[in-house]
């Protein structure tokens, strides 16, 4: 009777979020302890700021069936915006996060409204140019940004690495916290109708303005807001130089999404911690792939084409797969030793 | 500005017009038999192209030679990706392939260097230079007109490829059959074609050209990298968009469209306003947003047919 309640308590979102940060928590107070190299807890962070603009595009490609590969834009945007008001006009965090919030809505509208034009795969390309124009507009307005984070402050607290970890973390919980609860309300079922299908949904009544829009906007939102924290965390960006800003970002956040199983948030973490997670928490710490760095990205390709070509429904389908077959052959034994009556 | 001034950056854009229309058109072939896109184009472009400079700069072997060994290695990158990881996947779904072609990038970034140590350099330099026949001078409206021979030759080889696939796909049997199952694979099947081998000779069709036009890119003087071709694949699905997929002559036209453009905003720099010379940083910015703005007008694209939708 116990173990009922407890796997029902275990079903609650909030619990899983509450244990998943509170395990991250751990982690670093190991680091902070000296148990655990920094490095590996940093990469833990920047692996959950990738996470977060994964989930939000979950909420764009899973639940409304809209691709888009403009994120790396958009988190160009949220970089800019962090940089300009808290670096030039040394305005704190809130107010960064603030202008990011009010910049990312405006896009996402935009975006909305282009995709009542075009639709599918052209939708898919229309915002990769758009994430072209925005990358080409940010580094023709300044090609590398800068912040000072001793300058920044959160609720009068000085923020510090660790302060930095931590502002990541809650946000990340915050945030699936939301979409969580977001999905299962009403509006996340009538987006999940629209991704069935558009005219079937049409005709139940939802409309296909609103929605789209909404998706667009949560998932710019979440994609600035990463950018912001990626100015937070790790406080430098070179947009001619670096790939952050690339069609490369925007594929691996879409890629983190299909790999975790496009439907599921905690799938969406995992495909990020996949796709970003594994190489710096693991493959550079062992001597053979620090010395051949080309072999980490290698190995992330093949697990993706692998992941893709055998399993569609993502790591998700993969682990469920397997709690059945193991719940099966459980049962299988237990008949085996009781009877069947007992079962 | 004068004309002949005027004239030669037109020109100075050949090159590039040539190396997008091809990839813009090798992108239509794969999106219009396998509904993809094909992400990991440029990353194979580059591969081969690697192979055509190591022959050429390494063994001495005469650039045409290196670019056939090198359009090789494209076919057989296309013949492994249709037939080894799509027809080997579980019910592959267009986004499900455009990610596996994602992986196949980062498979290529990471071998290159594995197998070809160095990622940066020039290696077609010593084909023009030191020869006086590298550019050719006419005079022209009382003014010098300079146009490099490598553009020229690029852009008879472009129409000369380009015309030859056009009339196979308009004449050919095989052109009847690739527009068949590009208009319905079904339906193509039942018929009696078939559409694994003409999507596979598709891909092998479009990484070779792929191929052929990152040499040619290459040849400008463009160091290679292994993402040097990503600009330009990123133009080249934009010039599908804006000619419109469902052609095949469209993405082409939209390819030429997109550095035309571009030279025409350039343009503007010499205008005698206030702060026009600014107005080069902010080119391309410029383009796209023309761009998007046409497409919004007629999302289609410009050549394109509107699509009925089945409910």
């Amino acid at each position: 009777m116990k173990m009922h309640k407890l796997r029902r308590l275990m079903s609650v979102p909030l619990t899983q979020i509450i244990l998943f940060a509170a395990l991250m928590t751990a982690l670093q107070l190991l680091s902070m302890a000296g148990l655990i190299p920094n490095s590996f807890t940093y990469a833990i962070g920047s692996t959950l700021i990738y996470a977060i603009v994964a989930i939000g595009f979950c909420l764009l490609l899973g639940y409304s069936g809209l691709a888009s590969l403009g994120t790396a834009g958009f988190i160009g945007v949220g970089a800019y915006a962090a940089y300009y008001v808290m670096e030039s006009f040394g305005m704190p965090y809130i107010a960064a996060l603030a202008v990011t919030l009010a910049i990312s809505v405006a896009i996402g509208v935009a975006v909305g409204f282009i995709s009542l034009r075009v639709e599918g795969l052209y939708l898919a390309i229309l915002t990769l140019g758009l994430s072209e124009i925005l990358r080409n507009l940010l580094m023709a307005v300044q090609a590398t940004i800068k912040i000072d984070i001793s300058n920044a402050r959160l609720f009068g607290v000085q923020l510090n690495d660790s302060g930095a970890y931590m502002l990541v973390l809650v946000t990340f919980s915050l945030l699936v916290w939301l979409t969580s609860n977001l999905i299962d309300s009403p509006t996340g079922r009538a987006m999940l109708a629209m991704k069935n299908s558009t005219s079937a949904a049409q005709a139940m009544g939802v409309s296909l303005m609103k929605h789209r829009l909404l998706a667009f906007v949560i998932s710019t939102v979440f994609a600035a807001i990463g950018g912001l924290l990626y100015m937070m965390y790790v406080r430098v960006m070179t947009t001619s130089v670096s790939t952050l800003l690339t069609m490369t970002t925007s594929l691996n956040i879409l890629g983190a999404v299909i790999i975790g199983g496009a439907k599921s948030l905690w799938g969406t973490t995992l495909g990020a911690f996949i796709v970003y997670g594994i190489q710096s928490m693991f493959l550079s710490k062992i001597p053979f792939f620090q010395k051949n760095p080309a072999f980490i990205t290698m190995l992330t390709g093949l697990l993706i084409v692998v992941v893709v070509m055998f399993f569609p429904g993502g790591l998700t389908q993969f682990l469920s797969g397997i709690k059945a077959k193991l719940q099966r052959s459980f049962r299988k034994v237990r008949e085996d030793i009781y009877g069947k009556d007992l079962g | 500005m004068t004309l002949p001034f005027a004239l030669m950056m037109l020109l100075g854009q050949l090159v590039n017009m040539c190396v997008t229309a091809l990839a813009a058109f090798a992108v239509t072939m794969v999106f219009r038999t396998s509904t993809t896109t094909n992400f990991a184009q440029g990353s194979v472009a580059a591969l081969g192209c690697y192979y055509t400079a190591e022959l050429f700069g390494k063994y001495g072997v005469p650039v045409y030679l290196g670019l056939i060994a090198g359009m090789l290695v494209g076919v057989l990158c296309g013949l492994f990706i249709d037939i080894v990881i799509f027809r080997n996947g579980k019910s592959v779904n267009p986004v499900g392939k455009q990610i596996i072609t994602m992986g196949l990038v980062s498979i290529i970034f990471g071998g290159i260097p594995l197998r070809f140590g160095n990622p940066e350099r020039v290696p077609f330099e010593s084909l023009y230079r030191g020869k006086e026949a590298a550019n050719i001078i006419v005079d022209f409206a009382g003014g010098k007109l300079v146009v490099s021979r490598h553009a020229l030759i690029c852009l008879g080889v472009t129409v000369a490829v380009l015309a030859a696939l056009f009339l196979l796909l308009k004449f050919s049997k095989w052109g009847l059959a690739v527009r068949a199952t590009a208009s319905n694979e079904f339906t193509a099947e039942l018929m009696g074609i078939n559409s694994h081998a003409i999507t596979a000779i598709s891909w092998a069709l479009a990484c070779a050209l792929g191929v052929l036009a990152a040499v040619m890119y290459a040849g400008n003087g463009t160091a290679i990298t292994a993402s040097f071709m990503t600009t330009i694949q990123v133009n080249a699905f934009l010039a599908c968009i804006l000619g419109g997929f469902s052609t095949f002559y469209g993405p082409v036209v939209g390819a030429v469209c997109i550095p035309l453009v571009s030279t025409l905003v350039s343009f503007l720099q010499y205008l005698p306003i206030e702060g026009a010379a600014a107005i080069s940083r902010w080119n391309m910015v410029i383009v796209y947003v023309l761009l998007m703005i046409v497409i919004l007008i007629k999302p289609q694209g410009l050549l394109g047919k509107p699509v009925a939708k089945k409910v």
